[in-house]
């Protein structure tokens, strides 16, 4: 165990865990973060993409202490009335389905919005290949990053 | 069948029969690496390689290049020197699943940067990322590609300078002892070895290059 | 107008039951109610009336519906409510949703599974829905001293045109909530429905996108701890011993045991299946550090003998053994080539086989697969000595109550069953043992706990798609006419048969035969289930017999739906060929189906499974000898649609999934160990193969609505393997077809 220092959705925190603890589950159990979901812990389905310092990591693999003193923005973060234009767009197009995967989409989507603010279909399918969706709202999901782009230009 | 995977089974076979063959081609197909004849891969105007250049024996040299090539081609080394802009996964070197991107400086583009998953040191448990602090693919503009490379064509393709990413001989030499080249001997749970050990390796690494780096 | 019986029960009145959720820690709010609209400020009122088990209004006007079925994203949570909101004439914009708990004396079914919710919702929800709206206006009439007969409604107000009274539905909720239920009710005439067709948002859409705890993982209590269990590797092994000397003291971990969770005394029925009832289980502080020390636990394992329980009051078996698909195939190979049970013979099928002129028979195969639902499995439970609260992620809670109350020595109405938005099902969360599972834990470890499944432990636990085989005969005269079908489908444990589908009914001689070979790999209901083979084999081997008769394959299963439809074998089918054909014609005329385009592949199937019928057309690419699904156009007959656009996702997540376990589904095993164990291994559609395009179509009906989250799944398999056969000149029939592209 030791103290490690948190700085989460502009929020500071203190927590004590074992080091190697991963982000996600520190989130989730410790910080009643639970907008992170567990999908597979192995870094394969992307359900569990948070922001450490602006990148699109995998917290089910990111031991705290990497994170320690850093910027993580987690989905709680993403926006604070659910307005981010991802939220937006998602909303608009009515994406989920179950919905469990779609914390982690968006926080893709984000990543991809702030490197290329009007993607391609080709540039989506580079950015959000490595986020599952079971329920197959590939399509949707597709369709909201568009319109995202749309209304993130709108705003600028 | 054109597929990748086809390619990919085709390219396999191929590596297998190189690998046997290289003994039977060191004998009778020993050409000296470069555009320069008679000298080495390395630039004759570079006064360290002519005095390694005096040492040169071809034999040994090649002898030595079929086992570092043996290494260079298992899944540990190739699957971070693909062909193309994905990098392998596996040990059956397998396109990487949710196919990330080389990017310019081999790190990634966008939402899979490599440090996105591959930590500075192996993840725990099986089929979980791997890690080094400096996890990574060649650049885009010097690509080192092993993959479906000949033995031949990987000799000649190491020793040049503009095709090695600017080593010389001693940097690659000391490439041998590199953090990221050594984490193929540690590769985390469920990851075959390389074929030979990293004391192996280095040891016909450098017999291969102090021998002239002849390509077989 | 109908007029329906009221068969509501006597409601109680309510007073005061403010919607904020009691019992949560602090600190962790669990949203109870879901706002319909978008609107941010739907004011609460301070009291509610019950009109029903499904209906409380507020004095405010402000509607709360209980959703009666668990969510897994087939969007019940959205479209029963809409029925109840289009009987009961309210202004959508003004419901608060609200998840019903388990409660069977209350509502009428709580279980999703069979793409049922709405056809068996339909009826109850709209009489509960008008029975609200006859109250309100019995207590206007009352009040306003006018003929109830004068009374209209329009969106949550009541009005009477002849004295120009009118009120909001919250002023009259107190009396309505207090008279009598009245006896029968008029329902809407579907072309006066202004709710049910249109397209409402999903009402968790803004709690999903802001990462609200809504699923059973995300639960937590006061003293609540992580429990994780420790399953046999292998099926067919058993647990042995542990050794759990270095796990127990590892750092947070409370306590290591073994239960069992079922015992052989138990009448269990198909949806406790589970080949392991006995795990070491490991409870402790938090996921990770249980993780850990699970890790650390040494457990060894036995080969099971054959292992006899109860089921329906009967004795089953699950065989001893450790099984392979090698094995597996080899068996399946030799059981096509048996006699097996005859369930439905037409004419005389030997005969015409013996006179044929020519026989095409071609075998079709597929494997085990996982549901692979994006929320691990997982359960809350807290079992004290008199009563037991469980929160989780299940598609049947009525199914596993019997056990549960069996397991646990404890009255049925001493157990409380609350129903977890599901990150996904897909038929796996039927299978209820988790529940039991968390139940015994929590009762061993006398305090509340959390069972939480890890990847692995959810994709190697069991309740698979059986493994199938198909062999389809088809016998020709001389003049290349079709006289005799027959099919003999089978599979590990359990035959796929539906024996009285189409073509059934359509040819004169016809035959159909099963076998199923018993395993101890448990397996379960896979989004719909036989179907999603059936389908593929069936829609496959009806496209070569067009090829093989020189016709085009809408045309010919058109021509023998005709037959079915104006002259049909048999009484027993169970399909309507008219609305069959219906779809394929649609298909045909949304997808422009004569029409080519250089380099794109078309394949079509149609299907009929759980009351609806689909039909899809698919255009595919080959890129570097991958085959990439570019666009769908899929025909569908489901009846009345409830939501729309949520209809469209569903449909396109459907044939999404189909794509993807086409291609890539399959979980091999060798030495009763499945072979993947994560999606690492285990192949999963993913954007980059996900289609451009889904174009889907309804027909227009005003039949009673029926299955949408399983129909448009089984016809994609084959409408994909026919579109391969385009673009490679070959027939694919096992499944995944990309193991068959690699193979040549």
């Amino acid at each position: 165990m030791a103290t490690t220092n948190l700085k989460i959705n502009g929020k500071e925190y203190s927590v004590d865990v074992d080091p190697s603890t991963p982000l996600l589950w520190v989130l989730r159990d410790h910080l009643n973060l639970v907008g992170t979901k567990y999908g597979c812990g192995v870094a394969a389905c992307g359900a569990c993409v948070v922001h450490l310092e602006g990148e699109a990591v995998r917290s089910c693999v990111t031991k705290i202490n990497r994170a320690a003193g850093k910027e993580v923005v987690t989905i709680e973060g993403l926006s604070e009335h659910g307005d981010h234009p991802l939220q937006k767009a998602w909303e608009q197009v009515d994406v989920p389905q179950c919905g469990y995967c779609q914390s982690g989409q968006i926080m893709s989507a984000a990543v991809l919005l702030r490197e290329i603010p009007n993607p391609t279909d080709e540039d989506i399918d580079l950015a959000m290949t490595g986020n599952i969706c079971r329920c197959g709202t590939y399509l949707r999901i597709r369709e909201a990053i568009h319109l995202a782009a749309e209304i993130q230009t709108k705003l600028k | 069948m054109e597929s990748k995977t086809g390619q990919k089974k085709d390219m396999r076979s191929y590596r297998l029969v190189t690998a046997l063959s290289v003994l039977a081609i060191l004998m009778t197909l020993m050409v000296k690496i470069s555009a320069h004849s008679g000298s080495a891969a390395f630039d004759p105007k570079d006064k360290k390689v002519s005095t390694v250049h005096s040492k040169k024996d071809s034999v040994k040299s090649v002898e030595a290049f079929s086992k570092v090539y043996s290494v260079l081609m298992s899944p540990r080394c190739v699957n971070c020197h693909p062909a193309g802009d994905v990098p392998l996964q596996g040990d059956d070197s397998h396109l990487h699943a949710m196919l990330p991107q080389r990017g310019k400086d081999g790190k990634g583009i966008l939402t899979m940067k490599c440090t996105n998953c591959h930590q500075s040191e192996n993840t725990l448990g099986t089929h979980t990322p791997p890690g080094n602090p400096n996890w990574h693919l060649p650049p885009a503009d010097m690509k080192m590609v092993f993959e479906g490379k000949s033995a031949r064509e990987l000799a000649k393709q190491l020793v040049d300078p503009a095709q090695n990413g600017h080593k010389d001989m001693k940097a690659l030499i000391d490439h041998a002892d590199d953090d990221l080249v050594l984490w193929g001997w540690e590769p985390g749970d469920g990851r075959t070895l390389p074929p030979l050990s990293h004391k192996e390796f280095k040891e016909a690494w450098i017999t291969w290059l102090k021998n002239g780096a002849y390509a077989p | 107008m109908t007029e329906v019986k009221n068969n509501m029960g006597r409601r109680s009145f309510l007073k005061a039951a403010l919607l904020a959720g009691g019992g949560m820690i602090v600190h962790f709010s669990w949203p109870v109610g879901s706002k319909a609209a978008g609107k941010d400020a739907l004011e609460i009122p301070e009291e509610w009336f019950e009109m029903n088990s499904y209906i409380k209004i507020g004095k405010n006007g402000v509607v709360t519906l209980f959703n009666p079925n668990p969510e897994f994203g087939q969007n019940v949570k959205t479209s029963l409510p809409m029925i109840l909101a289009e009987e009961l004439d309210i202004d959508w914009e003004q419901v608060i949703v609200e998840q019903a708990d388990f409660y069977p004396e209350r509502y009428a079914r709580q279980f999703t599974g069979g793409s049922r919710s709405v056809m068996e919702a339909w009826s109850p929800l709209r009489t509960a829905g008008a029975t609200a709206r006859q109250m309100l206006v019995l207590a206007a009439a009352t009040e306003w001293k006018v003929p109830a007969s004068e009374i209209t409604t329009q969106q949550g107000t009541l009005l009477h045109a002849v004295s120009g009274k009118q009120a909001g539905y919250g002023e009259f909720a107190s009396a309505a909530a207090m008279r009598p239920v009245p006896e029968s009710v008029k329902l809407k005439n579907v072309s006066d429905f202004r709710i049910v067709g249109s397209s409402k948002s999903n009402v968790e859409v803004k709690n999903i996108l802001m990462g609200k705890p809504l699923f059973g993982l995300d639960y937590k209590t006061d003293g609540m701890l992580i429990a994780m269990v420790v399953h046999p590797p292998a099926f067919g092994l058993r647990f042995r011993s542990m050794d759990d000397s270095v796990a127990k003291t590892m750092p947070g971990i409370k306590s290591i045991f073994t239960i069992d969770s079922l015992t052989e005394d138990i009448d269990q029925n198909i949806f406790d299946a589970t080949s392991f009832t006995k795990f070491a289980v490991v409870v402790g502080n938090t996921t990770w550090e249980v993780l850990q020390a699970k890790k650390a636990l040494k457990v060894e394992w036995e080969a099971e003998p054959e292992r006899i329980f109860t089921m329906g009051g009967r004795k089953a078996t699950f065989p001893s053994g450790l099984e392979s698909t090698e094995v597996h195939r080899a068996k399946m190979q030799e059981l096509t080539k048996m006699p097996g049970n005859v369930s439905r013979r037409d004419g005389d099928p030997e005969k015409a086989f013996q006179s044929a002129a020519r026989i095409l028979e071609r075998t079709y195969t597929a494997p085990f697969l996982a549901h692979n639902a994006m929320e691990p499995v997982n359960c809350f439970a807290h079992v004290t000595a008199d009563r037991a609260e469980l929160y989780g992620p299940t598609q049947a809670p009525e199914f596993i109550l019997g056990t549960l109350s069996q397991r646990l020595g404890l009255p049925k109405e001493k157990i409380l069953i609350r129903l977890a938005r599901m990150g996904g099902g897909f038929g796996r969360r039927a299978y209820g043992h988790h529940l039991i599972e968390a139940a015994v834990i929590s009762k061993h470890a006398q305090a509340p706990i959390k069972l939480v499944y890890t990847r692995e432990d959810e994709m190697t636990a069991g309740i698979y798609r059986p493994t199938y085989s198909a062999t389809y005969r088809a016998a020709f005269d001389e003049n290349n006419q079709l006289l005799a079908f027959h099919v003999k489908a089978g599979g590990i444990p359990e035959s796929p048969l539906h024996a009285n589908r189409f073509p059934a009914g359509a040819i004169d001689n016809y035959l159909a035969e099963g076998w199923q070979i018993p395993s101890n790999i448990t397996v379960g209901a896979f989004r719909a289930p036989r179907s999603n083979f059936m389908a593929a084999a069936e829609q496959s081997f009806l496209d070569e017999l067009a090829a093989e008769m020189g016709k085009d394959p809408i045309d010919f299963r058109l021509e023998l739906l005709e037959r079915a439809r104006t002259n049909p074998i048999g009484e027993r089918n169970d399909y309507d060929a008219a609305r069959y054909a219906g779809v394929l014609e649609l298909v045909r005329e949304k997808s422009k189906w004569k029409e080519t385009t250089e380099g794109v592949h078309r394949g079509v199937s149609a299907y009929f499974c759980h009351n609806s019928y689909v039909a899809e057309v698919v255009d595919l690419v080959m890129k570097n000898g991958i085959p990439k699904v570019e666009k769908i156009v899929a025909a569908i007959d489901c009846g009345i649609v409830i939501n729309k656009d949520a209809a469209i996702n569903m449909a396109g997540g459907a044939i999404v999934d189909g794509i993807g376990n086409a291609l890539y589904g399959e979980l091999p095993f060798k030495d009763g160990v499945p072979q993947k164990n994560n999606f690492t291994t285990y192949q999963l559609i993913r954007m980059n193969e996900a289609p451009k395009e889904i174009d889907v179509h309804f027909v227009k009906n005003e039949k009673d609505p029926t299955g949408m989250g399983e129909p448009p799944f089984p016809p994609t398999f084959a409408a994909v393997a026919n579109a391969l056969y385009k673009a490679t000149g070959r027939r694919f029939y096992n499944q995944p077809f990309i193991n068959e592209l690699k193979s040549s």
